[in-house]
């Protein structure tokens, strides 16, 4: 029977697991786990016993994979984590997305230098995906300032959805066999083509599983006073697909800002989605005073969600992965921030509390029922 | 060549549970580069650690020979071993 709400939080110094009754009165909390080493990337795997999996991405002695078996009490490497062949000539930086696949055990894995591994025993063994880590675009994406990350992976059923920063959104309509550039409509400010075909730097993509053709993307805003080659380009940052991200197009009038990192939609409206603007220049919400902005008609209009949330001198910023939202009849949203503060705003984002005010900074927030 | 000298790695304490504890682990190399590849085959686990995929020594690794760190020696990598030395794998000082 699902009952409880398990929330993962990725930090710069381990994994924490925190868990409460429906209710969200009271979170316990776990950890972390991996110790002192940053987790990029976490998934609560609902198929069958639950598992839930953490990337400890160590810069001393390279990246793990941890799974729980046991609720998070407890974490264990798997046998091994991807890695190059020997011959390929990259080194595996970082983990950045970890997404369960078919059946109980597949999994696939998004890594620095952007590149996809996929995994058919829970982890334990990893194989490289070459339709899209041997691309012919691969080895002309560059790095952004977190560096050459692939942060999303959506499947639904064959068609599968890429986000790479900064190489764009690819879409493979056979399986993960192949993929293709698919980014009409999506701006790129730090070149003098502001819509590339490739090689913008998308924060991250979101979808609902009832309206699969529906996408939303958090694009690296910001660029609206540009004025070197190719002029200005309002905008940009917040997109939308209604063609299973064949085309994008701008839904960020309204908002304070188009940039930002994470995007989140609603559980059970796929017209529901939330972001949370950011000042491109400090990375922090404008004015020093923190709000997650949400849409009910698909990012035609937005509205501030700021109850209970500081009203100034607030300068933290929330990395793409650390906002989600859980799937009870009535969600709540979560997000970490880099001053290490987890915030659950209930009744869809209308009344927010701060969980824990003194975690290390948090990369990473994966709330499921179980 | 003549037969390989004789030294011992020493194992950093976060990387003893991939050598089955062990504190330190002697094996038989004319140089660093041969020592670690004597790593990969017979600690293939404590050897992920310590290089990546492409054989290079992990960026915020250091390894000493002795006292000297293998960066500032001439032959890198490449330098000669003598029967009992010391072989010692370190993470470099950070904070944060």
């Amino acid at each position: 029977m699902a009952d409880r709400i398990i929330l993962t939080i990725g930090t710069k110094k381990g994994v924490f697991v925190a868990e409460a009754a429906k209710a969200r009165r009271s979170f316990s909390l776990h950890g972390p786990f991996g110790l002192g080493i940053p987790v990029y990337s976490t998934l609560i795997d609902t198929r069958g016993t639950p598992r839930l999996y953490a990337s400890s991405c160590n810069p001393f002695f390279g990246m793990k994979v941890l799974r729980s078996t046991d609720m998070g009490k407890s974490f264990k490497e798997t046998k091994s984590a991807p890695a190059f062949p020997k011959d390929d000539g990259r080194a595996l930086a970082n983990i950045w997305s970890l997404e369960a696949g078919g059946g109980k055990k597949e999994l696939w894995c998004g890594v620095e230098p952007a590149s996809l591994f996929r995994s058919r025993d829970g982890g334990d063994s990893w194989d490289l995906v070459p339709g899209i880590s041997n691309h012919e675009h691969a080895r002309k994406w560059h790095p952004g300032n977190g560096g050459l990350c692939m942060h999303t992976i959506i499947r639904d059923g064959n068609r599968m959805h890429l986000g790479i920063s900064t190489g764009g959104h690819y879409l493979s309509e056979d399986g993960g066999e192949t993929f293709r550039a698919s980014n009409q409509g999506v701006g790129a400010g730090f070149a003098p083509d502001p819509y590339p075909e490739f090689g913008q730097c998308v924060h991250k993509i979101a979808w609902h599983d009832d309206a699969p053709g529906r996408l939303y993307m958090q694009n690296h805003g910001g660029w609206s006073d540009w004025t070197g080659p190719g002029g200005p380009r309002p905008d940009i940052g917040v997109l939308r697909s209604d063609d299973y991200g064949h085309s994008w197009r701008s839904i960020a009038k309204g908002l304070p800002s188009d940039f930002g990192f994470p995007i989140v939609v609603h559980p059970h409206d796929a017209d529901t989605v939330y972001v949370m603007p950011l000042d491109p220049m400090t990375r922090s919400c404008p004015g020093g005073a923190p709000a997650v902005w949400r849409s009910e008609n698909g990012g035609n209009s937005w509205s501030r969600l700021a109850h209970g949330l500081p009203k100034k001198q607030s300068y933290f910023t929330v990395q793409r992965d650390a906002m989600d939202i859980d799937r009870l009849k009535t969600p709540a949203l979560y997000f970490g921030t880099t001053t290490g503060h987890l915030w659950i705003g209930k009744e869809g984002g209308e009344q927010w509390n701060c969980l824990f005010d003194s975690l290390p900074p948090i990369h990473n927030i994966k709330v499921a029922v179980v | 060549m003549g037969l390989a000298p004789t030294i011992t790695i020493h194992v950093p304490g976060p990387l003893r549970a991939y050598c089955a504890g062990a504190a330190q682990i002697s094996i038989s190399a004319h140089t660093v580069r041969a020592a670690l590849e004597d790593l990969e085959r017979s600690q293939a686990a404590f050897y992920r650690n310590v290089c990546d995929e492409t054989g290079t020594v992990r960026r915020h690794l250091n390894v000493f020979v002795n006292s000297d760190n293998v960066r500032d020696l001439d032959d890198g990598i490449d330098t000669t071993l003598m029967p009992g030395d010391v072989v010692t794998i370190l993470p470099a000082v950070s904070g944060g």
